[in-house]
């Protein structure tokens, strides 16, 4: 009737009422001016400006201007070396993690799961600071202990410290992706590994045969949230960059768009750099959720 | 039923008071016109500069100022200042700006004029080249606060056991990098930091070279001169040679090598010494100061400036008055100068500083030297005062530092980073709207 189905209407926008005001204020909005600010530019006369400054529109000139750049282009093409070498070591780790926690001979599965989990907690700026005391020659104990067996270790030189920030990652992340095929693994029902133990299989044979087929979904999610997180890499090497040598202002796509916006007050141009990421990361991940998609349904 | 309406309504208008609530912000409430106090808001990294601020609160009742230490300028904080001018709300009265970002204020129309404020009367009192570093378009922008005249800092101790002879010139200099190396492969004269351009356009200052300029309303841009790549090339022959480390100064590693004296020497300014004091206090003794290496033995004695700051009252605050009163006090008043100087806040902005301040004395880390007299006196009267600075000026500090970081990654040479900022600052220019061209 027509009074239960306003009701129905009205609860859904009671319930939805709080999410999507700030997900309106939040999200959708800054990404709006963010994407006029990107088409707009300021046009100033006088030595310093003081004949005024108008702010114009200027189409995609802020793109063409962050497309001719020589730093940001090498940018892109450094987070997406990351992720294609990160994105599938992280997420072997976490489903190998999750896979020994779900063994039937796993022992200790609370303390390991606390454990694995554990790196997560520790905000990404201090996990920063923390690894880069351990990569700092003259303070780090690795190093030292590398000197003592003859090995020169440089963990911040130019080949070496893209690994070093994908190893900061991978030790932040890789316990929270792990949690999440856990609780896939958790849904299975155990009638199958009965089924399983009757007709003989191994244990290889059931990870292979029933574990990994069913918690694909789970596998599937944690990669395209990793694509998109390893794509906006920021703050382990902005933390890592007064450090080291080998690190420079547009390191990463993110790390151009904040140099540009507030170093060089260049609002525009940052805007239209951002824009420029997000498309990439759009196309990264609906990219995989398509090749996934077609893989299954071949 | 009546449960469930209520429950949607009050949901509803909580989300609604929530989003209200996020949305106020918090505006400063100061009180200026006659009878109440007058608070002044202070954002400075200055150390020590605290003291100095108590000590005018006791002294001005009726103008109390409340300091905000924040990170360095570069390190964020004038982007937090940017930031709050252009919303319009949460900028400070005052702020400490380094004269290198006060054109980059201007551009964004940030800073108050001060000549009618108090400025055109005491503007003798301060050093002449500060005082036109803070002036554009014939307005005083900011009060000057302290400058960094340039001298060497040196490990006297191992100098003297590898009998290496104070540098007197450059040339020397790599002699002694070149001895000091082969004693020791761990050991190195100085480090060449990879992102302090500051330190590197402070070196060409010392060469004679002039970097900005603005003939009627544009702005020259002459970073490729002679001088500069004289520097330039000079460090990469001693970074070819392997002659000098490549770490980043002001960080972890840098001060561990100070403290097991792997680092010998630094080519820095007046306030370095508190640097290596707080940084490396078992080596206290050890270290001496001697005037900067000569490009040329027989000209001029030449030095130059690294660092400084000034006071600049913020566009929008509502009591510029008082703000203006408070920073020329800071700057110019004699106490508080002497507890500024205690805190290691540089050299001081006013004429005679050696004479009328407390920094005449002996400095027991560097061994009993008085550095102040016998070295930074001629150090700031030899600074050449043509030096100007950009509203892009942290723009080319960018370049620079992506330039020498490439070098030292094996990407190019530091002569190949000056020539790319060259044409990165014409183009950083153009791209704010204004106008440029290359030459003096």
């Amino acid at each position: 009737m027509t009074s239960t189905r306003t009701r129905t209407r009205l609860a859904v926008f009671g319930f939805l009422g709080p999410f999507l005001a700030l997900f309106i204020a939040t999200i959708v909005f800054p990404l709006g001016y963010a994407l006029f600010q990107s088409v707009t530019a300021t046009a100033r006369s006088g030595a310093f400006g003081e004949g005024g400054g108008t702010t114009v529109f200027v189409g995609l000139q802020n793109y063409a201007a962050a497309l001719s750049d020589p730093g940001f282009i090498s940018s892109l093409g450094r987070v997406v070396l990351f992720a294609v070498v990160q994105v599938p070591l992280m997420i072997v780790l976490a489903t190998a993690l999750a896979l020994m926690l779900d063994a039937a001979s796993a022992r200790g599965v609370k303390l390991f799961r606390s454990a694995y989990f554990l790196p997560y907690g520790v905000p990404g700026v201090i996990a920063s600071l923390l690894w880069g005391f351990l990569y700092t020659p003259g303070i780090s104990p690795v190093i030292d202990l590398g000197k003592v067996f003859g090995l020169q270790l440089d963990f911040l030189g130019a080949e070496t410290v893209l690994w070093s920030i994908a190893n900061i990652v991978i030790w932040q992340y890789a316990g929270y992706n792990m949690l999440v095929i856990v609780a896939q693994l958790k849904s299975i029902d155990r009638d199958l590994f009965e089924a399983a133990a009757i007709d003989g299989a191994s244990s290889w044979q059931v990870i292979t045969r029933i574990k990994l087929p069913l918690i694909a979904p789970a596998i599937v999610l944690t990669t395209v949230f990793t694509i998109i997180g390893t794509l906006q890499l920021f703050a382990e090497p902005l933390v890592l960059k007064p450090l080291s040598s080998a690190i420079t202002s547009s390191y990463t796509p993110n790390m151009a768009a904040y140099n540009q916006a507030f170093t060089n007050n260049n609002y525009s141009l940052a805007a239209a750099e951002s824009v420029l990421l997000a498309l990439v990361a759009c196309a990264f991940s609906f990219g995989f959720l398509k090749l996934i998609g077609r893989r299954q349904n071949a | 039923m009546r449960l469930r309406q209520a429950a949607i309504v009050s949901v509803v208008v909580a989300a609604v008071l929530g989003t209200a609530a996020c949305s106020g912000g918090s505006p400063e409430s100061t009180d200026s016109a006659g009878g109440g106090v007058t608070e002044l808001t202070f954002w400075s990294w200055v150390p020590g500069v605290d003291k100095a601020v108590d000590l005018w609160n006791s002294e001005n009742p009726d103008i109390q100022v409340n300091l905000e230490a924040t990170p360095a300028g570069s390190s964020g904080t004038y982007a937090k200042i940017y930031a709050a001018l252009k919303s319009g709300n949460g900028a400070p009265d005052l702020s400490q700006v380094e004269y290198q970002e006060l054109p980059g204020f201007i551009l964004e129309n940030g800073l108050v004029d001060l000549g009618p404020l108090g400025m055109d009367d005491v503007k003798d009192t301060f050093s002449d080249w500060q005082i036109s570093q803070s002036t554009f378009n014939d307005t005083i922008y900011a009060v000057p606060q302290a400058s960094g005249p340039m001298g060497l800092y040196y490990r006297a101790d191992i100098f003297d056991s590898l009998g290496i002879a104070t540098p007197t010139t450059w040339d020397e200099y790599a002699a002694a990098a070149q001895t000091i190396h082969d004693a020791n492969p761990s050991q190195y004269i100085n480090t060449f930091p990879p992102q302090n351009s500051a330190w590197f356009a402070a070196l060409a200052w010392q060469a004679g070279a002039n970097w900005f300029g603005l003939d009627g309303d544009t702005w020259t841009v002459d970073i490729d001169s002679a001088e500069t790549l004289k520097v330039a090339e000079y460090w990469d022959g001693l970074r070819e040679a392997g002659l000098i480390a490549t770490i980043p100064d002001f960080a972890n590693e840098w001060y561990s090598e100070l403290q097991n004296g792997n680092i010998v020497a630094w080519p820095s300014a007046q306030w370095g010494g508190e640097i290596i004091a707080g940084n490396a206090p078992d080596t206290a003794g050890n270290w001496r100061v001697a005037p900067m290496p000569q490009w040329d033995a027989t000209g001029d004695f030449a030095s130059a400036n690294w660092g400084g700051s000034t006071t600049a009252v913020l566009k929008g605050t509502p009591n510029a008055e008082a703000a203006a009163e408070f920073a020329i006090w800071l700057n110019s008043d004699p106490e508080s100068i002497n507890l500024l100087v205690e805190g290691g806040y540089g050299w001081p902005a006013t004429k005679d500083a050696l004479a009328s301040t407390a920094l005449n004395q002996p400095d027991d880390f560097l061994g009993g030297q008085n550095a102040n007299e016998e070295v930074f006196a001629e150090s700031d009267a030899a600074v050449d005062v043509d030096w100007g600075w950009i509203p892009t000026t942290a723009a080319t500090y960018t370049v620079l530092n992506d330039g020498f970081s490439a070098a030292i990654a094996g990407n190019g040479t530091f002569v190949d980073a000056v020539k790319a900022a060259q044409s990165a600052t014409i183009k950083a220019l153009e791209d704010k709207g204004l106008k440029a061209r290359a030459g003096q």
